[in-house]
């Protein structure tokens, strides 16, 4: 034997990772290795001529295989084959195997090269990870108290969750592929927000953002939102990951509980008395005297001659016209009904008031168990009075739906017309003339609320709004 | 020509003057008391029995009040509401008390006059 085949016979014997042994033509096993002791158990003594099968489980030698393997790599030149494999003690182990057929100068068949590694702790390994990773995508995936979904690098949804459906009302099939940019408000989407977040979360690793978050139907929830951004070994950015908890309850209880939430009651509630006073004023002081003022003046018209009287009656004309711009002022300042009858009805007594005689229709329906605290009741007949007159002025509407439903622990008012719409993005109309759309905003928002308007030109317009109704002190958390 | 007898009730001063001679402008009425709230209406209007109560809704005691009382009292009298609310719930309130004609302050005199012609004229 020449030095260099002796090394490569010494290499096989002593190579301890891998069962190395050959076969004759028939199976029979004519050599063994360390590695072939260290994984089957059997000393060279005991196992060389004993045919291979002994080390596959009785169910493949039933079946046949240990000689397929052996027909299939004279054959095909080679055969693989991961498997169970029985130790010389009876136990098993996950073995992968090649087998190499070995021909002589002249082509006959002259046994076969068997190598074999002892895989089990790789396969337990892998699957460890399989199972922990369908575990972890389960767990994420019926997760319901957080929305957990992933972002593509330009912000497209790539995956979503049953958390993310609860509480965005989405399902997958409806969202995935759309910007993640639909979930903000208008106003932040003109402002670029969405953007900004992830820009920001590409730099600093993580975003945290809370705020006002839009669901599928338009209604808005208060968001905690954390954006990852997700980078692979080489540092590039594969995309983001997005979790979102709806805060609107606990929002809403805190609130409740803190100064600022009382406050803002007294403060409601102080105006409104200011208003009130106002109107009383007008009414039963200014308005009274010039009703006297104008009976005065049509009986002094009686006793003029004609070429003075008409002088006289234009004034009394003027002094009446006054009357009627003030009435309608102090109904304004101070509709009737919001005193005693319950925000439904006062609504509704607006409605038939403020709406007839203007051509309009009008339809109100509302689900309204129990009275909203003065505070919220007085900022949605507010908001709802501004909204009425935007349709009266500027909607050139037929028809106006109003609706006010109780819904988290609030009530979810919308104004739905069958007007012009808008002419363009509300931003642009916060002008002069529509000054009354940032008062809604407003209060709404002061209220703790949101606040929101849409409709396409030619479409009529819809004002949604959300304004809290608890208690001061009342806990949110059902 | 019988004359009408009208009674007022308004706490308003301006409005009680001013009423009282636009009424008196007509030769067919006669205005026999002036009150300025509803005891005093109540107390004029079974003295004089007039054909006719004109009663402001907010006057203090309320309109309301009054217009009951009268008509228990001085069942001849008829009722007009004078009044400077029309919205429903104030409309609703006085025809409760069985007022029918209710008149708005700030609409023409000769429309005052005719709804109290109309009102006595429903009483015969």
């Amino acid at each position: 034997m020449a030095d260099a085949d002796r090394d490569l016979h010494l290499l096989v014997q002593s190579v301890v990772d891998y069962s190395i042994f050959m076969l004759d033509p028939d199976g029979y096993i004519v050599s063994w290795n360390e590695g072939a002791q260290r994984i089957n158990g059997y000393t060279a003594k005991e196992i060389i001529g004993s045919h291979f099968s002994v080390f596959f489980p009785p169910e493949d030698v039933a079946s046949g295989k240990p000689e397929w393997e052996l027909m299939t790599a004279t054959s095909e030149g080679r055969v693989e084959d991961e498997g169970w494999r029985v130790r010389k003690d009876g136990t098993r182990f996950w073995a992968n195997v090649i087998i190499t057929p070995l021909f002589g100068e002249t082509g006959e068949l002259r046994g076969f090269g068997k190598v074999t590694r002892d895989r089990t702790q790789h396969r337990m390994a892998e699957h460890a990870l399989r199972e922990s990773e369908e575990r972890f995508r389960l767990l994420v995936q019926s997760v319901v108290d957080y929305a957990i979904f992933m972002l593509d690098t330009e912000g497209h949804i790539v995956s979503w969750n049953a958390g993310a459906q609860r509480i965005k009302g989405y399902r997958a099939d409806e969202i995935v592929g759309s910007h993640f940019s639909v979930f903000y408000p208008p106003e932040d989407v003109a402002s670029g927000k969405p953007d900004r977040e992830l820009e920001i979360a590409v730099v600093e690793g993580r975003l945290e953002d809370e705020g006002w978050r839009v669901r599928k139907d338009g209604t808005r929830f208060w968001a905690n939102v954390i954006i990852t951004a997700l980078f692979d070994e080489t540092g590039r950015l594969r995309g983001f990951g997005k979790v979102t908890r709806d805060l609107t309850e606990r929002r809403m209880a805190e609130r409740t509980l803190d100064e600022r939430g009382r406050l803002l009651a007294h403060l409601v509630q102080a105006q409104e008395m200011e208003r009130r006073r106002i109107a009383w004023d007008v009414h039963d002081d200014t308005i009274q005297s010039m009703v006297a003022v104008g009976m005065r003046l049509q009986l002094l018209a009686s006793r003029l001659p004609p070429e003075h009287a008409a002088t006289v009656e234009r004034l009394d004309e003027a002094v009446s016209s006054a009357v009627q711009r003030l009435r309608g002022l102090t109904f304004r300042l101070r509709p009737p009904g919001l005193d005693g009858d319950g925000l439904a009805q006062a609504v509704d007594g607006y409605l038939a008031q403020a709406i007839s005689g203007t051509g309009l229709t009008y339809t109100f329906t509302h689900d309204l168990l129990r009275e909203p605290p003065p505070e919220s009741a007085i900022t949605i007949f507010r908001i709802l009075q501004e909204a009425l007159t935007n349709v009266r002025k500027h909607a050139m509407a037929t028809s106006v739906s109003v609706s006010m439903n109780a819904v988290d622990h609030g009530v979810l008012v919308r104004v739905v017309d069958d007007g012009v719409g808008l002419a363009q993005p509300v931003e642009r109309l916060a002008g002069r003339d529509h000054f009354g759309l940032l008062e809604m905003r407003e209060r709404a928002e002061t209220a703790g609320g949101w606040w929101s308007v849409s409709g396409r030109q030619g479409e009529g317009t819809t004002v949604m709004f959300w304004v809290p109704a608890l208690m001061y002190g009342e806990s949110g958390v059902s | 020509m019988t004359r009408l007898t009208v009674l007022i009730g308004d706490d308003e001063p301006m409005i009680r003057e001013a009423l009282s001679e636009v009424l008196a402008a007509e030769p067919d009425l006669d205005v026999v008391a002036i009150a300025c709230d509803a005891e005093e209406s109540i107390a004029l209007a079974v003295r004089h029995e007039p054909a006719v109560a004109i009663l402001d809704m907010r006057m203090p005691g309320g309109g309301a009040h009054a217009a009951r009382e009268i008509r228990n009292r001085s069942p001849r009298t008829r009722i007009m509401a004078f009044s400077a609310y029309g919205d429903a719930r104030s409309v609703e309130e006085m025809g409760r008390a069985g007022v029918t004609e209710y008149v708005l302050k700030g609409v023409p005199n000769r429309d005052i006059v005719a709804a109290v012609r109309r009102v006595a004229a429903g009483a015969a």
